[in-house]
């Protein structure tokens, strides 16, 4: 029945505490003069095309990739073709591009730390740290440059922040980050794995199936029952999921399907629709983890009755295990929930100053609207509606 | 005897909790589920109206919105709608759906965790049922709870984050959740909605 919620499954919560971003300050950042916004437990990123929700987003996984094995400041910038190429185009002259994060406690709601870089280029085009500092619980813990980065200047091509024998102090804020995942899964790569051979961590799903693979059989059969209930609610006749490998060894994923024979049939991940395949990526991502999750449209390919439930599946997920969301939508069914905060959608509204993020709280109309009887899509489709939508009508006339 | 196929009945609603209500009720008098409108709100279901008493002659309608505040009781509101006709059954909630699961008081303080004792006693009496179990969620002793339904500080709604979810649980929960007859004996619209909807089905089956 397509009126019922996905279940999430029931688990004892990790004792270990968790942590989401509370708060976000950006100078410089892509299309981002300037953003100063707080953030709750789910964002949800609303924008016409191309407001910068993307790169929005794209902050997040750069902190990630400062933390990650294999990461650091130096790759990260490069993954990104260079400063000049994440500079605002809207900055003048050459100033320095600013992140800065809070890292909160969802135990306590208490900022927990604070995290700011500071940067720019050579004149090699090196990207070289202006400032690197980290804040714990009010307390600077560390303020770059420090005499030694001022003696060696060469020491400001690496954040104190990715290297093991600096970062001891703050190490907690470089796995918060390093936790960070992202997920935009493309089910032609997930049908197609050697398209992307050798990707590691792909977020559009080359190594989905790799993925689920190597999680340990015991958990993996678990969260597989869990999915399958949840898919299920899309997908009536699955009955059963598991992983197998072929005799390549590569592995794949199979679907029992009750709906055409008695016994039911098998069928593989090539065969599953592009809806089934994205809510499995969804719900498997939700599991796997407790850092922030990004999900990019995550309504895509799905009956708009299931896309309605997932700001409600993602407020369980997130109390149950902390896991922040930070969403891109277009979706109505996903904004007319009446239980997303004003706070929790930050709306994009591209300028000539670059795009502007504000929360929906800080429209003074929007209370009397949805006073009114309106919902929040009717609210904010037109904020975000493209100014001339309806000339693409007019395509194919000259 | 051969049995002739249960009728399927459409329905029309107003929201994500009245759908999982409607669906339970159907059952509930053995009737078939056919497709279920879900609308935002009132005005779309009044404006569509016509529409849906024309589709009547096909199949049973069973369309329920939520009196609000916008009649001082049920007959006075339906005056002011296009008349029913004998396949569609438009009921009115009062104030709103929420009075109707709140009838159940036993099961409801059960599943929300507080004490019986805070349910008030006349569901139909209350000015914003949806409010009031929200007011109620707050007391629980479950984090879970309140977390899910009370709205957070600043959110600027008037729910929280799984509030839907969480009633539609409660509602569709056969074995220890909502119970129809139950809330019936408490709310008189319930009771009244129930009734007819059992008469429209017997007639349709025979």
């Amino acid at each position: 029945m397509p009126s019922s919620v996905p279940r999430m499954p029931t688990q004892k919560p990790r004792s270990r505490p968790t942590y989401r971003f509370g708060h976000i300050y950006l100078e410089n950042w892509r299309n981002f003069t300037q953003v100063d916004v707080s953030l709750q437990r789910r964002v949800f990123l609303v924008g016409p095309n191309a407001a910068g929700k993307s790169n929005f987003l794209d902050v997040f996984r750069f902190l990630h990739d400062l933390a990650a094995v294999g990461g650091g400041f130096q790759q990260a910038v490069r993954d990104r073709n260079g400063v000049s190429r994440l500079r605002s185009l809207a900055a003048r002259r050459y100033p320095d591009i600013v992140v800065r994060v809070s890292v909160t406690s969802n135990g306590s709601n208490e900022v927990e730390w604070e995290y700011e870089l500071r940067f720019t280029q050579d004149n090699r085009q090196r990207p070289m740290i202006r400032r690197e500092r980290v804040v714990k619980g009010g307390r600077e813990l560390l303020v770059r440059p420090l005499p030694d980065d001022e003696r060696d200047p060469e020491r400001l091509t690496q954040t104190y922040l990715e290297q093991v024998n600096t970062n001891r102090d703050f190490r907690e804020v470089s796995e918060v980050f390093a936790s960070v995942r992202y997920l935009h899964l493309v089910p032609q790569l997930v049908r197609d794995p050697e398209r992307s051979v050798g990707r590691r961590n792909d977020p559009y799903g080359g190594d989905f199936l790799e993925q689920v693979a190597s999680i340990q059989e015991k958990t993996q059969r678990a969260r597989f029952r869990r999915i399958v209930e949840a898919l299920r609610v899309a997908v009536p006749q699955l009955s059963e999921l598991d992983l197998y490998r072929d005799a390549r060894g590569a592995p794949h994923l199979r679907g029992k399907y009750e709906h055409w024979r008695a016994m039911g049939a098998w069928q593989t991940e090539d065969q599953f629709s592009d809806g089934t395949l994205r809510l499995l990526g969804l719900l498997w991502a939700s599991l796997d983890g407790s850092g922030p999750l990004l999900l990019e449209e995550p309504e895509l390919s799905l009956h708009p009755e299931v896309v309605r439930f997932f700001p409600q599946l993602m407020a369980r997920v997130q109390r149950r295990y902390g896991r922040q969301f930070i969403v891109s939508t277009h979706s109505t069914d996903i904004l007319r929930d009446d239980g997303i905060g004003l706070d929790e959608v930050l709306v994009l509204t591209p300028g000539a100053e670059g795009t502007v993020v504000r929360p929906a709280s800080t429209f003074i109309e929007i209370k009397d609207l949805l006073n009114g009887g309106s919902t929040l899509a009717d609210v904010l489709i037109p904020k975000t509606r493209p100014r001339n939508a309806e000339q693409l009508s007019l395509f194919g006339e000259t | 005897m051969a049995t002739r196929p249960t009728p399927h009945f459409s329905g029309v609603v107003e929201g994500i909790v009245d759908e999982a209500v409607v669906r339970r009720l159907l059952d509930h008098v053995g009737a078939g589920v056919g497709d279920i409108h879900v609308k935002n709100g009132k005005p779309q279901i009044v404006t569509s109206l016509p529409g849906f008493i024309a589709a009547a002659k096909y199949s049973p309608w069973l369309v329920v919105v939520d009196l609000d505040g916008d009649a001082p009781c049920a007959p006075a509101f339906l005056r002011t709608l296009p008349a029913a006709v004998p396949g569609l059954l438009l009921r009115v909630a009062v104030r709103e759906i929420e009075a109707w699961i709140l009838g159940d008081r036993e099961r409801i303080a059960e599943f929300l965790g507080i004490s019986i004792g805070h349910i008030p006693r006349d569901p139909d009496s209350i000015a914003d049922p949806k409010e009031t179990l929200v007011a109620l969620a707050r007391r629980s002793r479950r984090k879970d709870i309140r977390e899910d339904i009370v709205p957070r500080i600043g959110s600027g709604r008037r729910v929280g984050p799984a509030y839907g979810s969480r009633v539609i649980e409660f509602v569709r929960d056969t074995a220890d959740g909502w119970r129809p007859d139950r809330a019936a004996g408490d709310s008189v619209s319930l009771a009244r909605c129930l009734a007819a909807l059992r008469a429209i089905h017997r007639r349709a089956v025979k």
